[in-house]
């Protein structure tokens, strides 16, 4: 097991020279078009003097491979650079901005994971049921309706209706900073419940169909044949087996959350790392867009390793590292 | 208990409910806002006005560059002169009195004595040369440099020469003398830009990353708290302030990523300034009211829609082989029906341009351009006279602009307008970097660009955009008549003799049609109904010196 640990740890290396050195090619003379001087200067013209300075500073002038070699040695020491546009360093605007999208995209899990499969079993257990047709109909809503128009209805039901017809008694905050009145966690309420809204039906459909594949299997005729109880069955035996694909999905996904939800962090205006690196590439800000993909990378290669190992946990049969494998 | 059957259609008819309910809450209409109150003239102290704004590039003067962060940087801070929020007319403000020599090539600024930054300490002369030269010195990377390219030393700061601005003399606490390369009668109003305040050397020394989150300025109001990014930046009343105490205790910019979201939280109740989000322009106003000047809001008259000082225009290639001939140009000029694109895309909230110079800049004219207007059969006339009779003969033409931003509709009416008189056109969209790289280059044969006023005088239209060899001139339109005509003016001292002859020279531009004025901007902004007195500037700036809120 630890010998698998450690040698995915050492795949993430060439993953990880991959993704930068393809960020360099991006970045380079004639890939992209804008002139990087141009980005951190603005748009009024300047003079050539001010211009060479500009390009030694950023060391712009140098062969690309030279100024990989500068930027992964900073790297190394933790130094992201400075943004062209805020001239802050790059890593505290992340630092200011991933527990953001760590907290949304936790709380969005959350409500992914206990809706998701509980609204997926249940409708597996009473196959077309009353509550099965309606889970299966309104997943089906859920995964067509936009992000956005969900966002701004929720917020025009709960930040603005609602407020209406109770006389401003209840209500929900719009924005991360439209009310300060209430406890930070409220804030998460509908950009959480926005965020999680298109997997929730997914994970309730795919709980669904894999509960419905292992009811069906010997093992559970077996199990029910040996009297245990119902709740058992579905519980200890069919649940477990049926979980693995759930569970790869939703570490994908949590890896997707963590990377930033752009619509989501822009409807309820978020601070989230998705809007500032969307924001970074519409400016050519290199250093926050190779920054925060960067680091995004590592996240989501941490998380994708976590859900490896979990699978160990769920399915006995499978054993990491070893001759084993 | 429920049949199968029916239990399946009453869950059809709940999902179906579901998809019912998300429609109605987006269709909902909200209730009338309240009618319309006369301002009165008891003025209540105190309250936080909560002011939207999307994220700024900076807050710090060394760079504050756009609109967002230019806000908050007057706010705290204070320049040598300020603008009438209305007329645009330059008055007192850091500086009491000032003066020119002769050929406006020597300024002398004598600051009000007294008056303090928000650490307590009083503003000098020397916080200016500070503050200046900390916006020339290339290792901060200023976009705004530009601001103060007429002062003598300026080229050789920039060039790493100097560390200091030759032309900026300190010569005692209270007198600021500024000594320029060239004449240039309006540089009042230069140092009126926020940015050119002044900064505290000792505090931006002992933390320059800090300074940038919570800058202390020489302005009404200070920073309560560094700015949280991308949340909010909080200001509240200075006690100290050396002007006249503001009524309200202080602003909260909100800063929200989405327009919509901040016009929800407006109609909610939590915002009391916002941007109007396209389509709800007509809505606004009947629910809100119209402010009748445009700028001003109280109760009732809330919706904001006055001018702004910008001018969006079609960019022609003046080298080009087709477009060097002007009557070409004019004919182009008169073919753009421009009452159209102002109604169909932007809901009557921009207005027709019939120069370069839009109104709210001292010394507006009405058809400053002569051929800036609609007259398709004009425009087949001069076509004819220049050898094309319905455009025969012309080749495509190519109207470059960038992506993203809605040109594209504009343009396509264009496009139709120029077919109507026989011109063929087609358009070529790109990245606003590669477009900007390629007007810089002149690579191109016509194009768009808008252009808003760093301040409020005509010079800041005529001289970047069509003075030979500015780099702000993308139509490389050259005209040594008009060179020296500019020259002239930045020369004359006499405010009214300097306004007319930058309104002869715009008609003078205007006859050569260089480029082509297509609409002036307006504001699309709202204010709740306990603003009063809330004056919204030409300048795209709000006036929190004279507003107040009713409790």
């Amino acid at each position: 097991m630890i010998k698998y640990v450690f040698r995915r740890i050492l795949q993430m290396i060439p993953v990880f020279i991959g993704v930068t050195v393809l960020l360099f090619i991006l970045r380079a003379p004639g890939v992209l078009p804008g002139d990087p001087v141009r980005m951190i200067t603005g748009e009024r013209p300047i003079s050539d003097a001010l211009r060479e300075q500009i390009i030694k500073k950023h060391a712009l002038d140098q062969p690309l491979h030279k100024q990989y070699y500068i930027y992964v040695t900073n790297l190394l020491k933790g130094d992201l650079g400075e943004s062209y546009q805020r001239r802050t360093s790059v890593v505290d605007i992340f630092a200011d901005k991933f527990p953001n999208t760590l907290r949304l995209a936790l709380a969005a899990i959350v409500i992914e994971i206990i809706v998701g499969i509980a609204a997926g079993i249940i409708s597996a257990v009473r196959q077309y049921s009353f509550s099965d047709v309606f889970v299966t109909l309104s997943t089906s809503v859920l995964v067509s309706v936009p992000v956005f128009w969900l966002g701004m209805l929720l917020q025009i039901f709960f930040g603005i209706r609602l407020k209406e017809w109770t006389g401003g008694a209840v209500f929900l905050p719009m924005s991360q900073m439209s009310s300060s009145q209430f406890p930070d966690w409220v804030h998460l309420i509908l950009p959480a419940i926005t965020l999680a809204s298109v997997s929730t039906a997914y994970v309730a459909r795919i709980m669904r169909s894999q509960m419905l594949e292992a009811m069906g299997q010997d093992y559970i005729r077996t199990a029910e044949a040996k009297g245990l109880t119902r709740r058992a069955v579905i519980f200890r035996h069919a649940l477990k087996n049926a979980l693995i694909p759930v569970v790869t999905f939703v570490g994908i996904d949590f890896g997707v959350m963590m990377s930033g939800a752009i619509l989501t962090e822009t409807v309820f205006s978020w601070p989230g790392v998705g809007r500032e690196i969307f924001l970074a590439v519409g400016q050519r800000d290199w250093p926050v867009v190779m920054g925060g993909v960067i680091i995004i990378v590592v996240i989501v290669m941490i998380i994708n390793l976590l859900v490896d190992l979990s699978y160990a946990v769920l399915d006995p049969r499978i054993r990491y590292g070893g001759a084993q494998e | 208990m429920l049949s199968v059957r029916y239990r399946k259609v009453l869950a059809l008819l709940l999902s179906l409910a579901l998809v019912m309910s998300m429609a109605a809450i987006s269709g909902c209409t909200p209730d009338d806002g309240e009618p319309a109150e006369e301002p009165t003239d008891d003025i209540q102290m105190g309250g936080t006005f909560k002011f939207y704004i999307s994220q700024p590039a900076f807050i710090d003067p060394v760079n504050l560059q756009e609109s967002e962060g230019t806000q908050v940087g007057q706010a705290v801070f204070d320049s040598l002169v300020t603008f009438d929020p209305l007329t645009s007319e330059v008055k007192p403000a850091a500086a009491e009195s000032w003066e020119s020599n002769d050929d406006a090539t020597v300024w002398t600024f004598r600051l009000v004595p007294g008056a303090k930054f928000h650490n307590g300490r009083e503003v000098t002369a020397q916080d200016f040369k500070y503050a200046w030269e900390r916006i020339c010195n290339p290792d901060n990377e200023s976009e705004i440099s530009y601001h103060l390219s007429a002062v003598k030393g300026y080229d050789e700061m920039q060039a790493g020469e100097a560390t200091e601005l030759e032309g900026v003399t300190v010569v005692d606490d209270t007198t600021l003398e500024v000594t320029l390369s060239y004449a240039f009668a309006d540089f009042e109003y230069v140092v009126g830009h926020p940015a050119l305040a002044p900064v505290p050397q000792e505090e931006v020394e002992a933390d320059p990353a800090a300074f940038g989150k919570m800058p202390i300025g020489n302005g009404p109001f200070k920073m309560s708290e560094p700015w949280a990014d991308d949340q909010y930046v909080k200001v509240e009343k200075f006690d100290e302030y050396y002007g006249q105490e503001p009524y309200i205790d202080g602003i909260d910019f909100m800063i929200l990523a989405d327009q919509d979201t901040a016009y929800l939280e407006f109609q909610a109740g939590n915002m009391d300034f916002v941007q109007i989000p396209t389509g709800q322009i007509q809505a606004t106003i009947d629910e809100y009211g119209e402010s009748p000047d445009g700028y001003t809001s109280n109760p009732g008259e809330q919706t904001i829609l006055g001018t702004e000082q910008a001018v969006y225009f079609i960019l022609l290639n003046n080298t080009d082989e087709v477009l060097q001939d002007a009557e070409v140009r004019k004919a182009f000029s008169l073919a753009i029906d421009r009452q159209a694109i102002c109604d169909t895309i932007f809901e009557g909230t921009r207005i027709p341009a019939s120069g370069i110079v839009p109104e709210g800049i001292v010394g507006f004219q009405e058809g400053g351009f002569e051929y800036s207007k609609y007259d398709p059969e004009a425009a087949k006339e001069v076509l004819a006279e220049a050898g094309y009779p319905e455009g025969e003969g012309l080749p495509v033409i190519k109207l470059e602009y960038n992506t993203g931003s809605g040109h594209e509709d504009i343009l396509q009416l264009v496009q139709n307008d120029l077919k109507a008189i026989g011109i063929e056109s087609e358009l070529a969209g790109m990245e606003w970097a590669q477009y900007l790289d390629k007007l810089d280059a002149k690579e191109y044969q016509s194009g768009r660009l808008g252009w808003i006023a760093d301040y409020p005088i005509m010079d800041n239209f005529l001289y970047p955009l069509f003075k030979t060899g500015s780099g702000d001139n993308y139509s490389a339109y050259t005209n040594p008549e008009v060179d020296a005509m500019l020259e002239e003016a930045r020369k004359t001292v006499d405010d009214d003799e300097r306004v007319e002859l930058y309104q002869e020279i715009e008609k003078k531009i205007g006859e050569d049609a260089p480029l082509i004025p297509v609409m002036y901007y307006r504001h699309t902004r709202v204010a709740s109904d306990r603003v009063m007195d809330g004056i919204f500037s030409p300048n795209g700036l709000f006036h929190f010196e004279s507003v107040w809120l009713k409790q």
